[in-house]
């Protein structure tokens, strides 16, 4: 029998051979770096693409006031290095979705540790290491709660294995018309109303339009209340123009919606404001403006939020027209988008808010909390980022000796009488993952040559054996081949976007005796490959397996007593690319309107609005573009 | 087991040098605070922020658990932090501990960390002092609000805790052991106050579990739907849970729960009695150390109520193989988990560990069990039963150089300590 001190010996000595990697060195990257260093491991590879902010002070130990707008990468490395000079770190100051972090560079690495607060760049980070068959060791944590779970291909559950929970979107009416909770108003504030006048025009994503079918009527004519405020727009500037806007928005369209009587039969009817009446009651609001604009930590009164609604939108009115002159004309129009640390938007965002939150009876909010909902503010402290950061070390000591049936799922349990930290074995990988239960193999292509045709024809039906069957091909974008879709079969790769480190996938169409999904990964020929311009990387026969027959599916059970509640963050719907066959047009589209998004500037934080597990009483969550902030 | 002895309180008598604290004044929170702590404000808000911003923490031992407790607690913003210790670097202590470089070897273990700690909040007060925790008057642990005691033997901590109590503190101990590790929580009588929905059946004044009941229900200002719940939690003292006391009735109900006890509290309990008895923790490589630290964990194991079985070989040579070792990502679990209920204490908000935390980090354990003795909790404890352990170590205690503690202790002497 061998001791613990001996495998925990074992695992010190093993560790000083062997070369990690840690993506994020954030909250949990900070401390997970200071162990692992200590811990001696030989070398230690760091990526992040992040700067150090103010707020990070108060958990990643490694940084100061001085390091602020600094590289997070670098500045850990050179913290950590202090703590023992043996070990080599090397800092990636860089995004780990670039093309250098290959899967190649993947595998060179014994152990992978996710130290990463959003979903997106977790499933990358879970893909790649499901490629490179490298075992990750993946965390998280918001408030007291966290979690950490081995990912080891075929042996243990990936990251995608599990249903990451739909973030939930309001209805248009909601937001537009029937607002009933300080969250509404916030997001019309944010979404619709700070768009309309600054930014692009009404963000979309931020509105679930399901049931704009039985409302037609109604967003018919909120399609008309925008169309008015944009004109409203032309007004920026002007003297008037705070008054203009306020009484749009305020009593025109308030009057307007308190006429619908059918609205109000069960619910207060909202009652619209009169600028100048409010005006006069604002001279102590005015006196007091600069103390007012300072404490993010009161409740505005009406009259306050009024102040801070002109006083801000003043600020962004001189900063478009100060954008708009220094452009010379030349060039789409300058914009304003959300920030939660724009200070100018955040005000006009909680002052407007506030104002129609006081119409509707709703109540109202301080800036510090609205902040909070309008970022996507997750609460982060030093001591659960330190808790789970070892317990990151102590399960990669496991998975340094292989004995991944030792492995523990680890959830932290806070304020519970029993225990601290709740534990499961780790769960199966999950037959159905799109990501994981996927047939793996690569294949080196001679990018100057190989044609779609080259790959379907030779390599996937010869070569994979798919012979007859109906198949398609798909990447990220979407289909680019099905018995349907042929005209790109012609094409070469490199003109369908394919290069070195794509990944295509290759769905079996058949109903019966059907293969799992095969996920190639493209690796460019180093030189030319003779007669067949795609040959497999792996020399051996591949076989690829069957799927499961198909049987009800098992609701998972992945025996969470407590777990419930802090995984509800984790939040995000699978990707459908892989999980079934998109339909082309959906997926195009999907795509277009993201690149669209990006093209325009439209901060990553306008989004999706989720609520949250309800732990602070219905905390609300606004995820980018489903990704998730666990800690930044 | 010993009575306990009960004596009055009388706080106006003892620390007559004057050293009693007082509320440290308030001047606010800064805008540059809110800003530097916005993400921890968010999770326990302004109120509790300001309590730990007032808060005065002593840490005794900086070694590697010390290190991970100081940094969260600085960090945090607490008000001030004093860090005793009067032992020097040495070679071992670089491994695990991240305040530490090459230079410090040979100099003092508290001053040679200080500078590091400062550096993670310039505004927090860290003061060192370098004597001897043992040469301490019990006046002096009045000036702080909670009294952290890691990497100690079971008599020094029964002397600290027994000062400590005098001036109802709270009082922490905690050690790691290579993969191995323990919290202990002394808070005298805790009180927190519970937010929640009103239920349809009112909340009742009571007892709610052996250690703690309902002291007051209050509704909420402004929201009636909700109510504020004040608990209160009584505590033992090290000396009577760190020995003779009992599991709680509930986990020895039933042979499933007895079985799933961690084999690790009693090796524990054997190892502080070991080193009582024998001044030394045993060695490894000793016969006679091995044979009777397997006597004495059987014994403990036995007096738990435990089952043989469950005491396996395997578990007693594994721990006494990482008597005395440092691992990191151990010290940060325990650290974290510590300085989180020195928080927690601190904003009242919440429910603390009660009392004993037992963590085994291949497991990845870590258990609460509330371990206290039969008869009087809380304040009624406030004075230690005379020390007489299974091995008769009261002897050896009162014969020890640390007097304070060993013997049932008279409030009104405790100014000759002064």
């Amino acid at each position: 029998m061998v001791s613990d001190v001996n495998e925990c010996g074992l695992s010190l000595t093993q560790a000083k051979q062997t070369r990690v990697l840690m993506v994020g060195a954030g909250g949990i990257g900070c401390e997970l770096l200071k162990n692992l260093v200590l811990t001696g491991f030989r070398e230690v590879h760091i990526v992040d693409l992040d700067t150090i902010d103010l707020s990070n002070l108060n958990r990643q130990f490694l940084f100061r006031h001085e390091h602020i707008k600094k590289s997070k990468a670098l500045v850990a490395k050179e913290a950590a290095q202090r703590f023992n000079p043996n070990v080599e770190i090397v800092a990636h100051h860089a995004n780990i979705k670039d093309a250098e972090f290959n899967i190649e560079w993947f595998s060179s690495f014994a152990i992978v540790f996710n130290a990463l607060d959003n979903l997106e760049a977790r499933r990358h980070v879970n893909k790649m290491c499901l490629a490179a068959d490298v075992p990750l060791i993946d965390s998280g944590t918001t408030g007291y709660n966290g979690q950490v779970m081995v990912i080891k291909k075929g042996v243990t559950a990936c990251y995608d294995c599990s249903y990451k929970e739909t973030p939930k979107s309001f209805p248009v009416c909601t937001i537009r018309s029937t607002p009933s909770q300080p969250i509404h108003c916030i997001v019309w504030g944010k979404s619709y109303l700070l768009n309309e006048i600054f930014g692009t025009s009404e963000d979309e994503s931020a509105f679930d339009h399901s049931a704009d079918g039985e409302n037609a009527n109604e967003i018919a004519e909120l399609r008309r209340e925008s169309a008015a405020l944009r004109y409203i727009r032309e007004s920026v500037g002007t003297e008037q123009f705070a008054q203009m806007l306020f009484d749009k928005v305020f009593n025109t369209d308030i009057v307007r919606l308190r006429s619908m009587e059918d609205m109000w039969k069960s619910r207060k009817p909202p009652e619209p404001l009169d600028y100048r009446a409010l005006m006069e009651n604002s001279s102590e609001a005015i006196d007091a403006k600069e103390s007012v604009l300072k404490d993010d930590q009161k409740v505005w009164s009406l009259e306050e939020n009024l102040v801070v609604f002109n006083d801000s939108l003043g600020r962004l009115s001189k900063r478009i027209i100060d954008m708009k002159a220094n452009q010379n004309g030349t060039g789409p129009s300058p914009i304003i988008t959300f920030d939660k640390d724009d200070e100018d938007t955040l005000d006009f965002v909680a002052a407007s808010a506030n104002i129609r939150s006081s119409l509707f009876g709703i109540d109202r909010k301080s800036k510090f909390d609205i902040k909070q909902m309008a970022g996507n503010i997750i609460p982060a402290i030093a001591t659960t980022n330190a808790i789970v950061a070892g317990l990151c070390v102590l399960e990669s000591f496991k998975v340094l000796r292989g004995e991944y049936d030792q492995a523990k799922e680890v959830y932290l349990t806070p304020f519970m009488p029993a225990r601290l930290l709740g534990i499961d074995r780790p769960r199966k990988p999950n037959p159905d993952c799109p990501v994981c239960s996927v047939f793996q193999t690569r294949v080196y292509v001679d990018l100057s040559r190989a044609t779609l045709n080259d790959l379907v024809e030779d390599f996937l039906k010869l070569e994979l054996g798919y012979g007859h069957k109906e198949i398609s091909v798909s990447n990220e974008v979407g289909i680019l081949y099905d018995p349907d879709e042929t005209d790109n079969l012609g094409k070469k790769l490199s003109e369908l976007g394919i290069k070195q480190d794509s990944f295509l996938t290759v769905t079996d169409e058949d109903d019966d005796e059907t293969y799992v999904n095969v996920v190639i990964a493209i690796q460019e020929a180093k030189e030319p490959s003779g007669d067949k311009p795609i040959k497999s990387v792996d020399s051996d026969g591949l076989k690829i397996p069957m799927k499961p027959k198909k049987e009800t599916p098992v609701p998972e059970a992945n025996g969470h007593q407590n777990g419930v509640g802090k995984r509800a963050h984790d939040g995000a719907p699978l990707e459908t690319t892989l999980a079934k066959r998109p339909h082309p047009d959906d997926s195009a589209e999907a795509t277009l309107t993201k690149k669209a998004r990006i093209a325009a500037g439209v901060s990553a934080d306008d989004g999706v609005v989720v609520i949250g597990d309800g732990a602070r009483g219905g905390a609300i969550v606004i995820e980018d573009d489903g990704a998730i902030l666990i800690d930044d | 087991m010993a009575a306990t002895t009960t004596l009055p309180i009388m706080p106006q008598q003892v620390g007559t040098n004057g050293s009693v604290s007082m509320p440290q004044p308030s001047d606010g929170i800064s805008a540059d605070e809110i800003a530097l702590y916005d993400r921890q404000i968010r999770l326990w808000g302004m109120k509790a922020q300001e309590k730990i911003r007032n808060a005065n923490i002593l840490i005794i031992t900086m070694k590697a658990l010390a290190n991970e407790i100081a940094k969260n607690l600085v960090l945090a913003g607490i008000g001030s932090l004093t860090v005793v210790d009067h032992e020097i670097v040495t070679e071992a202590d670089l491994g695990a501990q991240f305040f530490l470089e090459d230079q410090h070897v040979g100099t003092n273990r508290a001053v040679a960390a200080s500078a590091a700690i400062q550096r993670l909040n310039p505004r927090v007060k860290v003061t060192v002092d370098t004597s001897n925790i043992r040469d301490k008057p019990p006046s002096y642990f009045s000036q702080f609000d909670v009294v952290i005691a890691t990497d100690l033997d079971s008599q020094t901590l029964n002397i600290i805790n027994t000062a400590v109590r005098i001036y109802k503190r709270a009082f922490y101990a905690a050690g790691s052991h290579g993969m191995y590790g323990f919290i202990f929580a002394d808070l005298v009588e805790h009180d927190f106050v519970i937010e929640r929905a009103k239920s349809n059946v009112a909340t009742a004044l009571g007892p709610e579990t052996a250690t703690r009941s309902v002291v007051a229900v209050a509704p909420k200002k402004d929201d009636p739907r909700t109510e504020l719940v004040t608990k209160r939690e009584l505590y033992s003292t090290w000396f009577l849970a760190s020995d003779c006391a009992n599991l709680p009735a509930e986990v020895l109900r039933g042979p499933r729960r007895r079985k799933a006890v961690t084999p690790v509290l009693s090796c524990l309990r054997a190892l502080w009695d070991f080193t009582i008895t024998y001044g030394a923790p045993p060695n490894a490589n000793n016969h006679a150390d091995l044979a009777q630290f397997t006597r004495l964990c059987g014994e403990k194991h036995k007096q738990l109520g435990l089952p043989a079985e469950t005491l396996r070989s395997e578990v007693l040579r594994s721990f006494l193989q990482n008597i005395g070792a440092e691992v990191a990502p151990v010290t940060a679990v325990l650290g974290g988990q510590l300085a989180q209920d020195v928080i927690i204490v601190l904003g009242q908000t919440q429910q603390p560990i009660q009392n004993f935390v037992i963590f085994d980090g291949g497991a990845m354990e870590a258990t609460i069990y509330a371990l206290h003795p039969d008869g009087l909790l809380g304040e009624a404890q406030l004075v230690t039963a005379p020390m007489q352990s299974s091995n008769g170590a009261a002897e050896q205690g009162a014969a020890g150089p640390f007097v304070f503690g060993a013997t049932p202790v008279d409030v009104s002497q405790a100014g000759q300590f002064a």
